[in-house]
């Protein structure tokens, strides 16, 4: 019962276990390392690969991509105004 | 079957109701999955954790420094570990689903198992963080960080109990031969998955970024 669907399914869980697996390596929390420095690169990668995470959850997951219009939009809308608000306030 | 799916195509950018919904989801096809009161709900928490994502932002930009070298005393280890937990079970339920159209109900009850006891792991990883943070004296007093990590990992928490409740609801549809309502089971995916986008949110912003 290996259909596109579910092959699709899969190949969207590998890519979130992948960036999930980076992202270890660009977090601050491990038990020998040096004091953290905040670092606006680390972070902008951090917020770009949350936000494809996010996008690919609601796409492939949760099969927005074949919804209709409006829950297309708002899923985007709500996407977009958290990182893009994440990051402007990290910025300021 | 032809008339439902052109009113399907038909209804691209209003609101689907179930009688629609148990047109199988294809590609190029226009379909909501679950139904809409079950989305209201969904985009509804979105909205609410959303708010409180930004709350949690503003009091970190007042004091960078603290939450940072508060972020440190997490282990990433953990924080990995649960974020691929959750993943392998929104995986298992994504594919329950598929299955459940597939009119596969033995597979599908099976991978519903399976995503649910990824949910139970998840909790009991958490406890043991809560457990080893505690030990470790960062309580949710300790400062506006560990009050932030333990409202946002424990409101969530609350979630994927509920998650949990509701996985049981489309075990006890999936069951009974006279139920397997199709979008019953997506409703219940639907749910499971937004516990899994918000935990990406918590992840990113609480154990990764600087």
């Amino acid at each position: 019962m290996t259909t596109t669907a579910a092959r699709t399914t899969t190949y969207a869980w590998i890519v979130l276990s992948a960036i999930t697996i980076v992202s270890w390596w660009l977090a601050p929390g491990h038990a020998h390392g040096a004091t953290a420095v905040a670092s606006v690169p680390i972070t902008v990668a951090v917020i770009v690969l949350a936000f494809i995470k996010g996008r690919l959850i609601i796409q492939y997951f949760m099969e927005v991509r074949t919804a209709p219009r409006w829950l297309k939009l708002f899923t985007d809308t709500w996407l977009t105004i958290l990182w893009a608000g994440v990051l402007a306030i990290y910025l300021y | 079957m032809g008339d439902l799916v052109a009113h399907t195509e038909q209804a691209a950018g209003e609101f689907d109701t179930a009688a629609t919904s148990s047109v199988t989801s294809a590609e190029g096809r226009v379909h909501l999955p679950g139904d809409v009161h079950m989305w209201v709900m969904v985009l509804g928490d979105l909205t609410i954790f959303g708010a409180y994502f930004i709350i949690f932002m503003v009091f970190r930009a007042r004091n960078p420094q603290e939450f940072l070298a508060s972020e440190q005393h997490l282990n990433i280890n953990i924080g990995v570990l649960n974020t691929l937990v959750l993943l392998a079970s929104s995986w298992f339920i994504a594919r329950s689903v598929q299955a459940a159209r597939a009119d596969d109900h033995a597979r599908a009850l099976r991978l519903t198992y399976f995503g649910g006891l990824c949910g139970v792991g998840f909790i009991a990883i958490k406890a043991y963080e809560w457990s080893a943070k505690i030990t470790q004296g960062y309580t949710i007093s300790s400062n506006d960080f560990f009050m932030f990590y333990y409202m946002l990992t424990g409101v969530h928490l609350f979630h994927v109990s509920l998650g949990l409740l509701i996985l049981g609801i489309t075990v006890r549809e999936l069951r009974n031969p006279r139920r397997r309502r199709p979008f019953m089971v997506e409703a219940g995916a639907t749910y499971w998955h937004m516990v899994d986008l918000l935990w990406i949110v918590i992840f990113a912003l609480v154990y990764v970024m600087r």
